[in-house]
């Protein structure tokens, strides 16, 4: 298979199907590929489950605020210091969305066994003593320990249809490479059936050589790269900019109410296709931040 | 000294002494706190601690300010990074990690923290973020919390959802993994451990200008009073100018 080279407009509805398990990247408000995020928003593409990494922000809030999710595998959902995620507390005190309660253990070791092929694993000591797998039968069963016989939990393996991830380079094979911090981001992108990755940058491939093992993915796993300069605004890309504070503290804003949340998605993503948001981020941000 | 630092610093230092040479500390979102007192434990008692930040992965990062995210960029470059699944699996191991820092929207008497919901789960008066990783806490040698909200609302007799396991409330010989369970509790207003015998919480140390009634009243349990309260030793000179050797912008003083 060859990775094709697309805009956000194309790759979007190729590759994630209305009701997919879609897996999306970025941890807390860094690296989270907002540029395809937005493109979902504007393409109003319905999500069955939405699968983030152990910490979401923006990317999830943005997409249970739009109505476009309707179950949720994430074990936080929240701005840090700037409050909590106000469309993910509203959908659930609200019963619109769907949650598959879980935490990060056992969120990232699913993710290890739908990326090695297991059909479940035994869950990490500690989730037997929370109220977690009790709330969740869908995603945690007990099964028997077969070689000390004790009771476990275990969890279902996790595969996204498609997974989403931000990358800070890519060459013309298609090959990426994250930059900071790869997160569960790259083992995310092992476990999906498909990886459409958004990058900073193309670079050489000799430049793409010289990452050390660990950082970099294969192109015959990505289904679609699309070059998205300033693309995890407002959050964070490390090595290229910090995230936009103001900006996401203007959503939060906007977002306490659904009609603000309207509003503000009406504004700074419906009116604008995602080439000229970038566009207009680049206007307004001083380059080379990290 | 009153006024001459936060309660934000000073809740920083409660942690800072707590902390041992040698312990390998894990913290989570809104690192500020935990930061800051890692780093002051290094600086002055505890030269061979060793701190992992969040979702991050950095071990023992040195920024110049305190970052607000656990996953800023500004951690890096750090002495060494684990992949964020290799934190996991060392949590998961348990005999790696010394210390995880953890809050809750609610703590209650045993130490159980909640970050799920209020109310109950299916239909939550309040939804909070979610657990993370604070599962891990029961497998990790120890655990502190630390909270800025202390209320009656905040501290509940038994937690609506338990997303970090504390003490368990029967025997002792029960307790699974064999591990301590929490062992400090910091708030703005005071410093608490757990009774040895009921292992519910105790009052260690009050804050400067804190009454030990004001403690109980914004509890919503019995909390454990011993006839002796202390107050909570302020701020030294020292730990005061180290710790704010790394937080210029005064994060802490906010």
């Amino acid at each position: 298979m060859s990775c094709e080279f697309l805009s956000p407009s194309e790759a979007v509805p190729r590759w994630i199907a209305p009701g997919a398990t879609v897996g999306v990247g970025g941890m807390h408000m860094t690296a989270a590929p907002m540029s395809l995020v937005r493109e979902i928003v504007r393409q109003r593409i319905r999500i069955g489950r939405l699968v983030t990494s152990p910490s979401a922000s923006l990317q999830a809030d943005l997409l249970i605020g739009a109505g476009l999710v309707e179950e949720l595998i994430s074990p936080y959902v929240g701005f840090e210091h700037l409050g909590l995620a106000p469309a993910f507390r509203r959908a659930v005190e609200g019963g619109s969305l769907a949650v598959l309660e879980c935490d990060e253990g056992s969120l990232t070791h699913a993710l290890y066994a739908g990326a090695g092929g297991l059909p479940f694993i035994p869950c990490p000591p500690g989730i037997d003593l929370t109220d977690i797998p009790k709330v969740n039968p869908t995603l945690y069963r007990q099964v028997q320990d077969p070689f000390t016989l004790e009771a476990r939990w275990a969890v279902a393996a996790v595969r996204p249809d498609v997974t989403l991830v931000h990358c800070a380079e890519a060459d013309e094979s298609g090959n990426v490479a994250f930059g900071g911090f790869p997160f569960t981001d790259r083992l995310m992108a092992l476990a999906g059936r498909r990886v459409i990755v958004q990058v900073e940058r193309m670079v050489s491939q000799e430049r793409m050589a010289a990452h050390p093992p660990g950082t970099t993915l294969p192109g015959f796993l990505i289904s679609a790269i699309v070059v998205a300069p300033g693309g995890c605004h407002p959050t964070a890309a490390p090595g290229y900019y910090g995230r936009d504070e103001d900006a996401i503290q203007a959503y939060l804003e906007a977002a306490r109410t659904p009609e603000g949340f309207q509003e503000y998605v009406e504004r700074t993503i419906l009116r604008l296709d995602e080439p000229a948001y970038l566009e207009q981020v680049r206007g307004q941000q001083p380059a080379g931040v990290s | 000294m009153s006024g001459a630092y936060s309660t934000l610093e000073l809740m920083a230092v409660v942690l800072a002494r707590n902390l041992q040479d040698g312990e390998v500390v894990v913290m989570g979102a809104v690192p500020a706190l935990p930061l800051a007192a890692c780093r002051l434990a290094r600086a002055l008692h505890a030269p061979t601690l060793w701190y992992i930040v969040g979702g991050s992965g950095t071990v023992n990062p040195a920024p110049d300010s305190l970052p607000a995210s656990s996953c800023d960029p500004a951690l890096r470059p750090a002495p060494s990074t684990l992949p964020l699944p290799d934190v996991v699996l060392l949590e998961g191991r348990g005999d790696a990690l010394d210390v995880f820092c953890a809050g809750g929207l609610q703590i209650d008497a045993h130490g159980n923290c909640n970050l799920v919901s209020v109310g109950p789960w299916a239909h939550p008066k309040f939804r909070g973020p979610g657990s993370v990783g604070i599962p891990f806490l029961p497998v990790t040698k120890r655990s502190v919390i630390y909270t800025m909200s202390h209320t009656p609302r905040t501290f509940v007799e038994r937690v609506d959802f338990v997303s970090g396991p504390g003490h368990p409330s029967g025997p002792e010989q029960d307790r699974p993994y064999r591990r301590q369970g929490p062992s400090l509790v910091v708030t703005p207003l005071a410093a608490l451990d757990f009774d040895p015998h009921d292992r519910r919480m105790r009052l260690r140390t009050v804050h400067p200008g804190v009454a030990v009634n004001q403690v109980a009243d914004a509890t919503g349990f019995e909390l454990v009073l011993p006839s002796q309260v202390p107050e909570t030793p302020p701020p030294t000179e020292r730990e005061l100018s180290e710790l704010r050797r790394w937080d210029p912008h005064g994060v802490l003083r906010r």
